[in-house]
């Protein structure tokens, strides 16, 4: 049988010739705005302050820092910061994840100073010689910014001190204010993120009756001093934007230990039911004879024991103590070893008495409105004035209200939680990298919005998180 | 008589081409590809098993074999809508091939076995690109497996259908947050069933119409390898190794068509496929140990598209055929989530095509695709 076999030869070609995509290229432009002289003026948020020190890789990554860079391609001219020409830090060493060995010897992965060499005092205060135009000083509030002599080093002696050594190290003489310096340069463009430690400093030093004597800047005086920042600010036809304060108390500072993060077993919870049966009796002892704590403590998560600042009877101090409500806040500083190991937060099993909580750590919920009522006044002359003035307002408060469901960029997912959650270093105040380029985006978003600019935003995952040990 | 045809396909692509309507390829034999890829209502042989089964009883030769493969070099470009940012994909150049063979049992009776790659997709991003927490590579294949059979109920009627056995694999990894050097190696294959069936109508001598369904088929990865490289101190959170599930939906295509040879020398052909990509909604990755922390969803929501196609052939003599053809080829994706495992990009296609038979027992088939991406 003869089989015909027919071959086809097939050559197929297929060149793709004019295939590049087509997608629009991205056309940066200013808008209205003018980003030749950028000053960016507020506290340590604003210096790159991160990992509780100022150090040099975090702020050369600070949201100013990130915003200069974007403000270049659309014109924007050089940003100089007070770099300290360490990685270690100024004055604070700064934190990183390590092991450590608790009291009970457990080894686990938290916050550790980092080995190194900080710069210290005299160098640390040394004025640094050159203008710059990141004016971020850590520990700024509202009045502060206005102040002239908030860079003199002899203020630096007087008690409670005048003078701040991170300005002291920038100013360029000792009567200058942060204000001054920077009406000096002129600016076209500027940003102001202050007013966070106006309601910081009294709450992470745990509220009213606070040793470091920190309490809340009034509304009048932060509106005095806010409007004669602004309206220098803009004497010289600058154009700027106004950010405004998150709801400080949603911070991982203050929400890492739980109120109810007392965990006991069975025993425990006996033990300590015990020993506050005898710490009432000893009170009603004392022509007290119906007192009672309350407390009734059970295996598993119980609230922890705290000083009760308005104990309604006149016992012993260390008597004087209640269980800490829910949605009370404990801060981050609370030492660890003396809940695990000393009773702090339950009972004090050594000197047999109770053992609250001591109330510089603590947050109760008078303390949380009064952080939240000035808050909410700061940031209604806020955005007054930003409208009044035709300022774009970064609205900080609302993406820290969404950060805390979790907001997800390129595949990250961020959120307020204490080193998981991305956005606040390990000091659990302050930002990391990565938190700056999401704030510096937002920046972004409402400068472009008020002044018509398409400046480009800035690639988040392009800046480091928090990096985790091998 | 048996036809032997021996394809080979260079496609040369500088930017995304045959991965134009999602992770899609329909490149299956040169008559067609000279068409504007159309198929359904043809009879162009062996490679019916894939176009619409239903040709296939109408087959010319005693056993047909035809056999290809592409050499696809593509790179995609990521540019972000609100930065200046731009990334470009440097992917290793991906082989999709096929085989088709059949052959007459009876008069009314055709046989025969496709093997054919429809669906895959590669893509390679550079380590520090913006994405790579999303992904830093993938590659995604199947090869599809179909006998067919096919029946002639009339002299104007045929029908066919084929059982489709497929396996598909994927193979990503994606960069972790936790240091530099973070991430996470997936990769598993599975096996899954579906068919093509079609209907080939002659209306008239002149006319053909050609029905074709090729069903959703769903590769449900179970017990895929999840390797995580990750620093010493997170892997008391996170296992090292892991085994993870996940599903990729390959979607139904139910493809309409007519023909007319308008004379002796000219052939028209218009066809419509439908693509029901509204299956790829979410890609979601389920682990088995750690779920709460690893598990994620990746939402999709990829809309059902609708290309139209028109092509035609044209005998100029006895020795030389043309083709040419157009289509449009619309991206699934949504816009509102980027998709960066697969090319998405609308796409505007021009096929050329031609024949020559210079001896008897020769045939050479050149065919040529431009494509155009629009925006």
């Amino acid at each position: 049988m003869k089989i015909k076999i027919l071959f086809s030869f097939v050559l197929f070609l297929a060149l793709i010739g004019a295939c590049e995509p087509k997608t629009e290229e991205f056309i940066g432009n200013k808008g209205d705005a003018d980003f030749s002289r950028y000053i960016a003026l507020g506290n340590s948020l604003t210096s790159g302050y991160a990992d509780g020190a100022l150090y040099k890789s975090a702020q050369s990554m600070s949201y100013p820092a990130i915003l200069a860079q974007q403000f270049k391609k659309v014109g924007g001219g050089d940003f100089i910061q007070p770099i300290v020409e360490n990685e270690d830090g100024l004055f604070d060493g700064k934190l990183v994840l390590g092991y450590s060995m608790d009291c009970r010897g457990e080894s686990s992965l938290s916050p550790i100073d980092a080995d190194g060499n900080p710069v210290g005092y005299p160098a640390a205060i040394q004025p640094i010689g050159y203008t710059v135009n990141n004016l971020g000083v850590p520990g700024a509030k509202v009045t502060h910014l206005i102040f002239s002599g908030y860079g003199n080093p002899l203020g630096l002696q007087q008690d409670p001190p005048t003078a701040n050594p991170y300005f002291v190290r920038m100013a360029s003489n000792t009567g200058a204010s942060v204000l001054a310096e920077a009406m000096k340069q002129n600016p076209t463009f500027f940003t102001l993120w202050i007013g966070n430690n106006d309601v910081l400093g009294y709450a992470t030093s745990g509220g009213e009756n606070n040793t470091s004597n920190e309490s809340i800047t009034p509304e009048a005086t932060f509106s005095y001093a806010y409007e004669l920042l602004i309206n220098t600010l803009t004497s010289n036809g600058a154009k700027g934007a106004l950010a405004n304060i998150p709801d400080i108390t949603a911070i991982p500072f203050f929400n890492t230990i739980p109120a109810m993060g007392l965990l006991l077993d069975e025993n425990a919870a006996n033990a300590l039911n015990d020993a506050y049966h005898q710490a009432e009796m000893l009170i009603q002892s004392m022509g007290l004879p119906n007192f009672s704590y309350g407390f009734h403590f059970k295996a598993g998560y119980n609230a922890f024991v705290i000083e009760d600042r308005n104990f309604p009877y006149p016992v012993p101090a260390a008597l004087r103590v209640r269980q800490a409500k829910p949605n009370e806040l404990i801060l981050l500083t609370t030492p660890q070893d003396s809940i695990k190991c000393a009773g702090m937060g339950s009972f004090n099993i050594e000197k047999q008495h109770p053992y609250g909580i001591p109330q510089q750590f603590v947050l109760d919920e008078e303390e949380i409105a009064n952080i939240q009522n000035a808050v909410k006044a700061y940031n209604n002359i806020i955005h007054q004035l930003a409208t009044q003035k035709n300022l774009a307002f970064v609205d900080v408060a609302n993406l820290l209200e969404r950060a805390k469901s979790g907001i997800s960029y390129d595949g990250l997912i961020f959120d307020t939680k204490y080193i998981t959650g991305g956005v606040f270093s390990l000091d659990g105040i302050h930002l990391t990298p990565q938190g700056a380029a999401i704030v510096a985006n937002y920046f972004i978003e409402a400068i472009n919005k008020q002044y018509h600019a398409n400046i480009p935003k800035a690639e988040i995952t392009q800046y480091p998180g928090i990096t985790y040990p091998d | 008589m048996k036809k032997i045809s021996l394809i080979v396909i260079l496609a040369i692509m500088n930017c995304s081409g045959l991965f134009a309507g999602g992770y899609q390829v329909r490149l299956q034999g040169a008559r067609q590809s000279g068409m504007g890829l159309t198929g359904t209502s043809l009879i162009s042989g062996a490679s019916d098993i894939f176009y619409n089964p239903g040709s296939l009883s109408f087959l010319s030769n005693k056993f047909e074999f035809t056999a290809g493969g592409n050499l696809v070099f593509s790179s995609v470009e990521f540019r972000s809508l609100e930065s200046d940012y731009i990334a470009k994909t440097d992917n290793p150049a991906s082989t999709p091939f096929f085989f088709y063979g059949a052959g007459k049992i009876s008069n009314n009776w055709a046989a025969g076995l496709g093997i054919y790659t429809p669906y895959g997709s590669k893509a390679q991003w550079p380590e520090d690109w913006s994405g790579r927490y999303l992904i830093q590579n993938i590659a995604l294949s199947s090869i599809y497996f179909q006998p067919t059979l096919s029946y002639q109920i009339t002299d104007n009627l045929s029908l066919g259908a084929g059982l489709v056995w497929v396996i598909g694999s994927v193979d990503l990894q994606k960069a972790l947050p936790y240091n530099e050097h973070s991430y996470v190696q997936l990769n598993g294959s599975a096996t899954a069933f579906g068919f093509n069936i079609g209907v080939l109508f002659k209306p008239t001598q002149t006319i053909h119409i050609g029905v074709d369904y090729r069903s959703k088929i769903e590769i449900s990865l179970e017990d895929g390898d999840a390797e995580f490289h990750l620093p010493s101190s997170i892997t008391s959170i996170i296992p090292t190794n892991n085994k993870f599930s996940s599903s990729l939906p390959l979607p139904a295509n139910l493809d309409f068509g007519i023909s007319w040879q308008v004379s002796q020398r000219l052939l028209l052909s218009l066809e419509m496929n439908w693509v029901m990509w509204n299956c790829y909604d979410t890609l979601t990755f389920t682990f088995a140990q750690s779920g709460e922390l690893l598990n994620n969803k990746n939402p999709r929501l990829y809309n059902n598209t609708v290309i139209p196609r028109a092509g035609l052939e044209y005998q100029i003599q006895s020795k030389l055929k043309i083709r040419t053809g157009i289509y449009y080829d619309d991206s699934p994706a949504n816009d509102d989530y980027f998709s960066p495992e697969t090319v998405t990009l609308n796409t505007l296609g021009f096929t050329f095509g031609l024949t020559y038979h210079p001896i008897e027992n020769l045939n050479i088939d050149l065919s040529f695709v431009q494509l155009m991406g629009m925006e």
